[in-house]
């Protein structure tokens, strides 16, 4: 018997041996996702599809039902709003027309603006909550690849960790993780830089952290993608401040980010290729500053 | 047969569960409670105790491992963690009274347990940035009802499912 009960000793030896490794083997940045795991994503993403086309159906139309019922305010609300769109478009028209001819005249072809999409369905989601990941049903036969922006109508959501052939996997910019950057300004009179990292997932809000010590920042003003950091386009909204603290060493500041999105509703995402390509060598993620 | 059933079964309770997750991912429940589903951990705790404790070891590693790779990224932690909490549950019923109660009680326990070791490998690799106190009162709360619930419904499907299945006699 003690003989016995050593063995199983050593096998939880072991095993925690292995998941140490494991842990420490996933963690580390990697390019691409070994086949093993690959086959397994992309098994599981087909079930997921399987299974995810009536539950969404069901949920459309109950969704549906709901919005019914505010669809009264909402149209009092827009209402009241259509004129101002409509002197909003026309002076839009007018600047893009206006920037176009600059461009001409300049012969710049090159926009960090420009981007192309690729739009995708969530057929699942990180249960464990802890780590915010969606599964898309796009892979990398539909272009899809590694770092790429993801968008929910216009609004930045996140940024595709890993790609297999047929899905990907989409991280939340509400998850909590250090390699988890977005290079992004603030809007205003006198714009600042810095980089969303980290959530406060009590009041629902990002963190804008490295912003200069100097930097007036009013509240409202509103937070979008730069596109230094070489993968994201410019320009993808990605909120408002709310509120603007300094940091412990009064150094930087950091601002609180109401996202413009909610970023738990998410059924359709778009993921985003920039037309410019970013420098060959900086692949590993959205990490530069300025 | 019964390890098609079997497996298909532990591929619905998968998958469901990342439905639930995105489905559920909101404000339905009100405030900022986050409602975890272990929905797939209380089907292995079911199996170990009402199956044979090598199948629900088993389905522990296989389902845990699927897990890391498909939703959490992280090798290793639900795989190294059900297999042994699936262990340890048969163990518990040899001593415990077998009786439908004390099994579901059981596996609430062991639900929380679980979520508690989760909560520390996340903080350990940072991926969690939470004070017990509230992670105590925004999730750990929450998820056991949740599983609570879950559990007094499923319970006796399960029970039947299982034994009916007859694990007990080609896995021992």
């Amino acid at each position: 018997m003690p003989q016995f009960f050593n063995k199983k000793l050593l096998l939880l030896l072991v095993s925690i041996i292995v998941l140490v490794a494991l842990i420490g083997f996933s963690l580390k940045e990697r390019e691409e996702l070994t086949w093993p795991e690959q086959f397994l994503k992309d098994t599981t993403g087909w079930v997921g599809n399987v299974f995810n086309k009536p539950v969404s159906g069901i949920t459309g139309f109950v969704g549906g039902l709901k919005d019914l019922q505010h669809t009264y305010d909402e149209n009092k609300k827009l209402k009241a709003r259509l004129d101002e769109y409509v002197l909003l478009k026309t002076q839009v028209q007018d600047l893009k027309e206006e920037n176009d001819e600059f461009r001409d005249n300049l012969k710049k072809e090159d926009d960090l603006r420009k981007y192309s999409s690729i739009q995708s369905t969530v057929i699942g989601r990180n249960p464990d909550r802890w780590n915010e990941m969606l599964t898309i049903n796009k892979g990398k036969r539909n272009g899809v690849e590694k770092n790429m922006a993801v968008i929910k109508s216009n609004v930045l959501v996140g940024k595709v960790k890993s790609a297999t052939d047929f899905t990907a996997s989409v991280q939340l910019l509400s998850s909590i993780d250090k390699a988890n950057r977005v290079s992004a300004i603030v809007q205003g009179d006198d714009k600042a830089y810095g980089l969303i990292e980290g959530f406060d997932d009590k009041k629902n809000l990002l963190l804008m952290k490295r912003i200069p010590y100097d930097k007036k920042i009013k509240k409202d003003s509103t937070v979008i993608t730069s596109g230094y950091g070489g993968i994201f386009p410019k320009g993808l909204l990605i909120g408002k401040v709310v509120d603007v603290k300094v940091d412990q060493y009064g150094l930087n500041q950091t601002a609180y980010i109401e996202p413009a999105t909610d970023l738990y509703d998410i059924n359709n995402v778009m993921v985003v290729q920039r037309e410019v390509g970013g420098v060959a060598d900086e692949s590993d993620g959205e990490d530069e500053a300025e | 047969m019964k390890q098609f059933i079997l497996s298909f079964v532990a591929l619905i309770f998968f998958v469901f569960e990342s439905i639930f997750a995105q489905l559920f991912a909101g404000d339905a429940f009100g405030d900022d409670k986050i409602l975890v589903p272990h929905f797939m951990m209380i089907f292995i705790f079911f199996l170990a105790m009402y199956g044979s404790r090598k199948m629900g070891m088993l389905y522990g590693a296989i389902l845990g491992l699927t897990y890391d790779v498909v939703y959490t990224e992280i090798l290793g932690i639900y795989m190294f963690l059900l297999p042994f909490l699936a262990y340890l549950i048969s163990k518990c019923m040899k001593i415990l009274q077998n009786n439908l109660l004390i099994a579901c009680l059981t596996a609430f326990i062991f639900t929380a347990v679980l979520e508690l070791v989760i909560f520390q490998m996340n903080t350990i690799l940072s991926f969690a940035d939470m004070p017990f106190g509230e992670f105590a009162e925004r999730r750990l709360l929450p998820t056991l009802l949740l599983n609570l619930a879950f559990i007094i419904v499923s319970c006796y499907p399960l029970k039947r499912l299982f034994e009916k299945l007859d694990l007990q006699g080609d896995a021992e």
